[in-house]
């Protein structure tokens, strides 16, 4: 260990005194290196200067973007020599407030070669001023040092540190491309395709043109793979006029790391964009980092959904059930599987249709179905017969029936699977916590992972199950069966009948009255034909007369829904409940607040939210939150996804989220705050109070120019 | 109705993203129309400019660029110079409350009296509105309107990007130039160059 730490000084103080020359400013350390101590007479010299801006700062690439400056070098080297331009690291981007920067956070070493002259003697010093600008996000500092390596003529022996730094730096460097390429500028839009090695690994990519008449640089950039080409389209510069080349560097971001491409280009044609980044490595596999984190959101979120007034009287009856069986360890185990696979493939089967309608552009997220009314009616008159059932009014036998709820009831695994599907189709419309991170990274995965993460959704759903049913020390612990037992599901059809209610409530505010006089008179229908069942089933009757009458109203009413006219949209009149003095959401509209400095509350519902529908009831409808939002000048914008609406589906799919409550504070300094989806009282008004903070400034700024 | 409404949102959407957050006027163009409100509380607007150059200097007092043009006077002088001529000199501080550089209109008339500034007028601009209008990316940022009402010129302030006083001599003023050049009935020659300095503190 000692000779370890010995070797290390050694190696320190065997490195030439002054070798390399730092320079510790306020915010940055800038220092010189040079490959050799003892440069050899008449080859290049690998030079670098190494600049480290302190966290949270930054320093700049050559095209600084909208603001900044690019670091200039005058160099002072002995009679003879000569250096060269320097070669920058791949920048990445910083914006603020709209104004586009191109910067290196952390350490940036800039490459040159110094050109030592054949007939060089003795003292050799390289001298270098260096002036650069290293800024945060709300000051700039110019800084400037000068730097000096005295080295001497010698054999050109590397020096072995330095070495290696600049070996690495030399690696990271953006690599020059052999390939001719074209780009096009045209009605306002700039777009370059350029070829990649495992075009379809890319994860994210910027291009950072060295002009300033090639593009906006602020503007968002698409990318996106067509075979082998990675296409970048955005808006053009507004600075006239197609130049006759472009030239700039493209950063790549793969799993495996950062890399960059040094690209020339002449205008010619360009294929037009192809598939969008996927946003995750690997060719399909689930290899992307994250996918672990984002699967195990979904398996936790899926976990909670059993806590939903909508899946916790299920669950609750299936565990009871199995416990009143008592039967076998197999058994058990055979219906804790099937179940879990019920709500896996359910769970699976809605996440397909989501990724498929996404792909498609149809702007589906999570829980997409519950925007057919039709869809709402169904799972109304499924919960009202749960309802009924839990509620004595008919038992289901074997005989009743071969669907749906009949399913569900069944013994045996089959029974155990239709439960577990059950369970997850009722559970769409609550949409818990930590779902919707996992839901929405799943949309932007390749297919294959994120089907996986909705079926890790599924296996949360079922977990509380399986554990039921394959830990005999959990079975042994449910409550003993017993005629309390009848009662506990009496007590239960309770929030089975509120969950009909709320989706009756739904069914009005989407489709209208007339919709829900439908709707009430299917229900009307339904629960005379379970309650025949019910007397039919208690004089031991064949009942399969009256199950088909249930079934057929069920069937039939949705049916009619689609013959119904459906209302007008309901315009900008935002769901009642919530904030008052609400405004609509408008992308058009946010884009123009934002620009304007006005802070914004922008949050997004929909009738069949649930999760929604409480905060807006709850925290969000309290005077106080209103009153401190009012004070502190903060606009309030709705996105009502009760129907579909593309805008909506769109703004999310650009947050990487599938669904929603979405609650998004926009400062006036334009800086963006998610806010938790469980929301409380307190947290809203703290933002409001952060918000007045600034807006105070804002406020009396404002007056005394109007008093003056 | 689905049909509509994609194409109302993508029109929505077009919308937003044709109104960046610094849409740079053109060259060449009419510039954009405004009415402001100076330091003292008189409006200003472009219109009433008309046969007069026009200049707007964007400024951030803190900023380093600002101060290498302000602590040796070489902007007061240029305003001054200018301002003989006829030309109206509209300095802009659009600095949003909080920001660096920030003013309110007393401080902004203070700083005016202590630096010994020699344009029209200071506009404070905290909501950033004169700023987006004309795209200002950068202190100092600078437009020169010729008398007609086309944007004559839009760029740095010279053609050497540092913070160093002592580049100035050296420097080629590009306001200056497009001045002469007006004055002088000619085409401007260097009409629009890349801004340097500070990020505007919207």
């Amino acid at each position: 260990m000692l000779g370890r730490w010995l070797v290390l000084l050694m190696a320190l103080f065997a490195t030439p005194v002054g070798a390399t020359s730092v320079s510790q400013q306020p915010n940055t350390r800038v220092e010189l290196l040079a490959e050799s101590a003892s440069p050899a007479p008449g080859a290049p010299l690998r030079v670098g200067v190494s600049m480290t801006a302190r966290p949270g700062w930054h320093t700049y690439w050559q095209n600084p973007g909208d603001s900044g400056m690019e670091t200039r070098a005058q160099w002072r080297l002995p009679e003879g020599a000569s250096v060269s331009a320097f070669r920058y690291p791949v920048p990445s981007t910083y914006v603020v407030e709209g104004l586009m920067n191109h910067v290196y956070e952390g350490e940036a070493i800039l490459l040159a070669e110094v050109q030592v002259p054949p007939d060089a003697r003795g003292a050799f010093p390289l001298r270098l001023q260096l002036d650069w600008l290293v800024c945060d996000d709300r000051i700039c500092v110019p800084e400037s040092a000068v730097l000096e390596l005295p080295l001497r003529i010698g054999t050109g022996a590397p020096d072995a540190a330095a070495k290696r730094r600049l070996d690495a730096a030399e690696a990271a460097l953006p690599r020059p491309l052999a390939t001719p390429l074209s780009f096009m500028k045209e009605a306002g839009r700039f777009r370059i395709a350029v070829p990649v090695a495992e075009a379809a690994t890319v994860r994210a990519a910027h291009f950072f043109p060295l002009g300033d008449d090639v593009t906006a640089l602020a503007a968002p950039q698409q990318a996106s793979v067509a075979g082998d080409l990675l296409i970048i389209e955005t808006d053009a510069s507004s600075v006239p006029g197609v130049p006759e080349t472009v030239e700039g560097v493209l950063r790549i971001e793969r799993d495996s790391g950062v890399s960059g491409l040094a690209v020339i280009a002449r205008p010619g044609a360009v294929p037009p964009a192809g598939t969008p980044l996927s946003g995750s490595g690997g060719s399909g596999g689930p290899a992307a980092p994250g996918f672990a984190a984002v699967f195990g959101l979904a398996v936790l979120g899926g976990l909670l959904l059993n806590l939903m007034p909508c899946v916790f009287p299920i669950l609750s009856l299936k565990a009871m059930s199995l416990a009143r069986a008592g039967g076998s360890e197999s058994a058990a185990k055979r219906d804790a599987l099937a179940y879990g696979a019920g709500a896996v493939l359910v769970c699976m089967a809605l996440g397909a249709a989501v990724i498929a309608l996404a792909a498609a552009g149809q702007g589906a997220g999570w829980a997409f179905q519950l925007q057919d009314p039709r869809v709402i009616l169904l799972l109304m008159l499924l919960t009202l017969a749960i309802g009924l059932n839990f509620a004595g009014l008919f038992e289901l036998q074997l005989s009743t029936g071969s669907i749906g709820e009949g399913l569900a009831a069944r013994g045996g695994w089959q029974g155990s699977f239709w439960t577990g599907g059950l369970a997850a189709f009722v559970a769409t419309p609550c949409t818990g916590p930590f779902m919707a991170g996992a839901l929405g990274a799943a949309l932007v995965l390749p297919p294959a992972p994120g089907l996986a993460v909705f079926a890790g959704l599924g296996f949360g759903l079922a977990l509380p199950f399986l554990l039921i049913g394959f830990v005999p020390a959990l079975r042994r612990r449910m409550p003993q069966p017993g005629p309390w037992m009848a009662t506990f599901r009496r007590v239960l059809a309770i929030p089975m009948l509120l969950t009909a209610v709320a989706l009756a409530w739904v069914l009005g505010r989407q489709a209208g009255a007339d919709a829900l006089a439908l709707g009430l008179l299917a229900a009307l229908a339904v629960a005379l034909g379970l309650w025949w069942l019910g007397l039919r089933q208690a004089r031991g009757r064949r009942a399969l007369a009256p199950a088909l009458f249930a079934l057929v109203a069920a069937l039939a009413a949705p049916a009619a829904l689609a013959r119904l006219p459906v209302p007008e949209a309901r315009g900008d009149a935002p769901a009642s409940a919530g904030l008052p003095e609400a405004v609509p959401f408008s992308p058009a509209a946010l884009h123009e607040l934002v620009a304007q400095g006005r802070p914004v509350f922008l949050y997004f519902t929909a009738d069949w939210c649930v999760t929604c529908k409480v905060n807006e009831r709850g925290a969000l409808s309290r005077p106080e939150v209103a009153a401190a939002f009012r004070q502190a000048g903060i606009t309030v914008m709705v996105g009502d996804w009760t129907r579909p609406d593309p805008a909506i589906a769109r703004f999310l799919a650009e947050r990487q989220r599938a669904g929603i409550p979405l609650y998004l504070f926009y400062d006036s300094d334009g800086g963006v705050t998610e806010l938790p989806q469980i929301l409380t009282v307190g947290r809203l008004t703290e933002v409001a109070a952060g918000q007045q903070a600034r807006g105070v400034q804002l406020a009396t700024s404002g007056r005394a120019r109007r008093d003056s | 109705m689905m049909k509509e409404l994609i194409l109302g949102s993508a029109a929505a959407l077009a919308m937003a993203l044709a109104a960046p957050a610094a849409a740079a006027p053109t060259v060449g163009q009419p510039a954009p129309a405004f009415t402001v409100t100076d330091s003292n509380g008189r409006q200003h607007s472009l219109a009433d400019f008309r046969g007069k150059t026009v200049v707007l200097e964007w400024t951030n007092a803190e900023c380093p660029f600002v101060k290498k043009f302000y602590e040796p006077g070489v902007m007061q002088r240029l305003q001054a110079e200018a301002t003989r001529n006829g030309v109206i000199w509209l300095t802009v501080n659009s600095g949003a409350p909080g920001k660096q550089g920030h003013v309110t209109p007393a401080a902004a008339n203070a700083k005016m009296k202590a630096a010994g500034f020699n344009s029209t007028a200071y506009i404070p601009d905290p909501e950033g509105a004169l700023g987006r209008l004309y795209g200002a990316r950068t202190t100092p940022h600078m437009f020169v309107i010729a008398p007609d009402g086309t944007l004559a010129y839009a760029g740095a302030i010279d053609d050497t990007p540092t913070a160093n006083s002592a580049d100035i001599a050296k420097a080629r003023n590009f306001v200056q130039l497009a001045l002469a050049d007006i004055a002088a009935g000619r085409p401007v020659a260097t009409p629009t160059s890349r801004p340097y300095g500070c990020s505007v503190k919207y």
